[in-house]
């Protein structure tokens, strides 16, 4: 039978053919498949064909498998309109805000490279100037060429990018050094975290500023303190008389005066100045490399003790409200400063020797310090350790280069006395007992001191390859701030890098600190003991004792505790 | 991650600073080709790192007719020998949520668990488990909370089984940004019509898994986009280290974990 289909106007044609025919059958089978869909006015006719038109043209393997997908995504193509009025219109590509702005920052960066290279031309005398000025800034590229070795580090697109942003930051802001700290992960926006050690200027007019706003140590803040907090609470007390006044008429009975309170807070402890202890170096962080720098303010030690105490991840939003208890004192700015100063306190590694004590061009500013701040530098002389020592799982070989921050917050320790002993002089006969002055670890002491974790150690090395022990380095990786790791290779190169949420491994778990009991019990002493009631025959005794008369000699062990009960019963 | 992609993934992974050094990636990609004709598994899967003092144990997953039943999880320290993880039992799993100490790297050593919330007197108070079994455990529980995937990554077919979808195009950047758009890879164990009907644009092919936004606290999985917007991460804050990236448009997708295998109970004061 030859099979000739037949086209349209045939149809009409073959209809008046009352056999039953092949064609007629196809025809009817075409049309129904034709019939429009009254919602969508679509035919399953057209579905088909623009589904075998796909297959056929993508050449999809194992398409029978998935066909329902695909008559889904045919269907769902063929409904997106095309005929938006808004197709005229551009829609650019949701990156450009960003791009915008790192856009800004190559130009930037590379306008002063430019500006560098005219003047090393042109002028020699203000080439000179601008040496002075040239920070140095750790090259990102090369350390992370080698935590990547090792297995750590940052993506290629991503390390260029916070490359070109520390050069920024050096360009904009008055810094000598810059490194890369870390990033630091968020809810909302992460942190790209620079460590910066300000130039000498700047340093200098932050210590003014900071001593103009209170010396530390000295009691006057402390004083101004309280005489505020005396007017607030008259304050409180003037209101609360005030309202009381108002409504006269109901005279009110004579109510005992509002108690205040006789607590005392201790003294807060000083703040380290700019420049000193856990505020030695300053943090810039940014969202994304390409926004501008902020820097983060110096951290207190209300701050750090707080955030010892508390967990909490970052939101990306520097102004975000900290709601903890105890209650944190600033905003998420300064938390993540003192979560910062604690990761750098703790993590801040190097193999032994890669740093010595000062001997570098600040050695006027170590000795005003006082031995326990003093600045290092690195070694000149360090001559590198084998992988074996580096890998070594007890880490002698390995030191802490950042200052352990005792439990007052503090990495020198401050004598809480000192101030009263000036103040308070009056009180000196009661006075406290003279405190043993805190002492952590010194720096540049061997890893192998630190506090074990439960059951485990607080580093682990590893060496980043077994099939090229030439080229391999030592990597540590921190098991108690997860995310902190440094590297050492065989010759002259460590650096420390931290990328993770902030947070503390703390086995077994994070328990919030317990409120305190609301009210100590009374202090169970003569006064409030239960004792047995004077009997008869005692009143007795005692009112014959008590008589006019120059009384008898009195009877011993009788009446100790109850002549104020007497009286008070008169 | 599928091993066979690792290098080109090699960009895009980044847990807690760890990323995949050019050694690890050769080594994982010769064993695992290996694992993968001995065993005749379809996929072969990079699953992640567990830390351990001595050695840390690697993970791969092989995939075989089904996608979510037919999963069978192998470990190694040196990348020479894999051994077959045996099937976690509920007392293991229970008992490594209670361990807090770090793995060892030994697979044959015998550890001791406290349960502290049962008494003295109990005979189950202190049991021994072999860090084997623990490990199997860790990451079973791993696996039933923090193992995602895209939508429409796993296809349900008629016959009940769960394939990869081999034609997966990824979702679009309005889909990323909602945690709706990501599964978890495990046996549903929501009901079945509430997790299709949720969506409006329901396929009863792809909507057969429990998202990722019905986890309690709200929170706990965060979604960020990265790279300009054209990569999508989301990390669990229950099992810290675990992460998984999607390039989105692209088939490209993925997850790891490397960390210690502690499970995150902080997750409520984090918030």
């Amino acid at each position: 039978m030859s099979k000739t289909y037949m086209c349209e106007p045939d149809i009409i044609a073959a209809n008046e053919n009352v056999m039953p025919d092949l064609n007629n059958d196809l025809v009817m089978a075409k049309n129904f498949l034709k019939q429009q869909c009254a919602a969508t006015g679509d035919t399953l006719y057209d579905h088909l064909v623009d589904i075998v038109h796909k297959i056929i043209s993508q050449r999809p393997p194992d398409v029978v498998d998935s066909f329902e997908q695909y008559s889904w995504q045919v269907k769902q193509e063929k409904f997106r309109p095309n005929f938006d009025l808004l197709n005229d219109i551009y829609l650019s590509p949701p990156q450009l805000a960003i791009v915008r702005r790192v856009d800004e920052m190559f130009r930037l960066v590379a306008s002063k490279s430019q500006r560098l290279e005219d003047v090393g031309e042109e002028e020699q005398e203000l080439d000179l100037e601008e040496d002075s000025f040239k920070p140095r800034i750790a090259d990102l590229i090369d350390h992370n060429y080698y935590f990547r070795e090792g297995g750590y580090g940052l993506p290629d697109s991503e390390c260029y990018a916070v490359y070109i942003a520390l050069n920024m930051l050096a360009i904009k802001e008055p810094v000598a050094t810059v490194r890369f700290f870390g990033k630091i992960f968020g809810t909302k926006a992460n942190y790209y975290v620079a460590e910066v050690d300000l130039t000498i200027e700047e340093l200098d007019r932050r210590i003014r500023e900071f001593e103009m706003k209170d010396m530390p140590g000295e009691g006057e803040g402390l004083e101004e303190d309280k005489a505020q907090e005396l007017e607030e609470q008259k304050e409180m007390v003037g209101e609360g008389e005030g309202k009381e006044e108002k409504p006269k008429e109901p005279v009110p009975p004579k109510l005992p005066e509002i108690p205040v309170s006789t607590f005392q807070p201790p003294p807060p402890i000083p703040v380290e100045r700019p420049g000193q202890g856990v505020n030695k170096k300053v943090f810039y962080v940014c969202n994304q490399p390409g926004e501008p720098w902020i820097c983060l303010p110096d951290v207190t030690p209300d701050q750090i003790r707080v955030a010892r105490l508390t967990v909490r991840c970052m939101t990306g939003d520097l102004d975000a409200e900290v709601l903890t208890f105890p209650p944190f004192e600033g905003t998420e700015r300064n938390y993540l400063r003192a979560q910062l100063a604690r990761i750098q306190a703790a993590t801040s590694i190097s193999p032994q020797g890669f740093y010595t004590y000062g001997s570098g061009e600040e050695e006027d500013i170590d000795l005003e310090e006082g031995a326990g701040d003093m600045a290092f530098n690195p070694n000149p002389f360090y001559q590198g350790h084998t992988l074996k020592d580096l890998v070594d799982p007890n880490l002698t070989y390995w030191v802490h280069h950042g200052r352990y921050i005792l439990n007052q917050g503090r990495t020198i320790w401050w004598n809480p006395n000192a101030g009263m002993e000036e103040g308070l002089e009056e009180e000196d006969d009661e006075g406290p007992p003279p405190l043993t002055p805190e002492s952590g670890p010194s720096l540049f002491s061997p890893l192998a001191d630190d506090a074990r974790l439960e059951g485990g150690v607080a580093w682990t090395p590893r060496s980043s390859t077994s099939l090229l022990p030439d080229r391999s380095i030592a990597v540590l990786r921190s098991n108690v701030w997860p995310g902190a790791v440094a590297y050492s290779n065989v010759g002259k190169k460590s650096e420390c890098l931290y990328v993770g949420w902030g947070l503390k491994a703390q086995p077994p778990n994070f328990s919030p600190l317990q409120l305190p009991r609301p009210q100590d019990e009374y202090v169970i002493g003569p006064e409030v003991m239960e004792m047995a009631d004077p009997t008869f025959a005692d009143e007795e005794a005692y009112r014959i004792a008590h008589l006019p008369p120059p009384p008898p000699p009195e009877l011993p062990g009788e009446g100790e505790g109850f002549p104020e009960e007497e009286e008070e019963e008169d | 991650m599928n091993v066979h992609k690792l290098w080109e993934y090699k960009e895009y992974v980044n847990v807690n600073g760890m990323m995949l050094s050019s050694e690890l990636i050769s080594l994982l990609q010769n064993s695992l080709t290996l694992l993968q004709v001995e065993n005749h598994f379809l996929h072969v899967q990079y699953w992640g790192q567990l830390y351990a003092i001595d050695a840390d144990y690697h993970i791969a997953v092989g995939i075989n007719n089904d996608a979510i039943n037919d999963r069978k999880y192998f470990y190694t320290t040196d990348f020479k020998f894999w051994g077959l993880l045996p099937k976690a039992k509920k007392k293991y799993k229970h008992l490594s949520l209670l361990a807090t100490y770090p793995f060892r790297g030994d697979p044959s050593l015998k550890i001791k668990v406290l349960d502290e919330s049962l008494e003295d007197t109990n005979p189950d108070r202190c049991q021994q488990m072999k860090e084997e079994s623990r490990l199997a455990a860790t990451i079973s529980n791993i696996c039933e909370e923090a193992e995602i995937c895209a939508r429409g990554q796993l296809l349900k077919q008629p016959d009940g089984t769960t394939v990869i979808n081999p034609n997966y195009y990824g979702l679009t950047a309005a889909e990323a940004k909602h945690l709706k758009s990501y599964q978890h890879i495990r046996i549903p164990q929501h009901r079945w019509n509430s997790n299709l009907l949720t969506r409006p644009d329901y396929n009863y092919s792809v909507d057969f898994l429990d998202s990722v936004d019905q986890d309690i606290p709200n929170g706990c999985w965060n979604l960020s986009l990265e790279q300009n917007g054209s990569v999508a991460y989301l990390k669990s804050l229950y099992w810290p280290g675990m992460m998984y990236f999607h390039k989105i448009r692209t088939p490209e997708v993925g997850f790891l974990y490397v960390g210690n295998g502690r499970k995150n109970l902080d997750v409520p004061f984090l918030l």
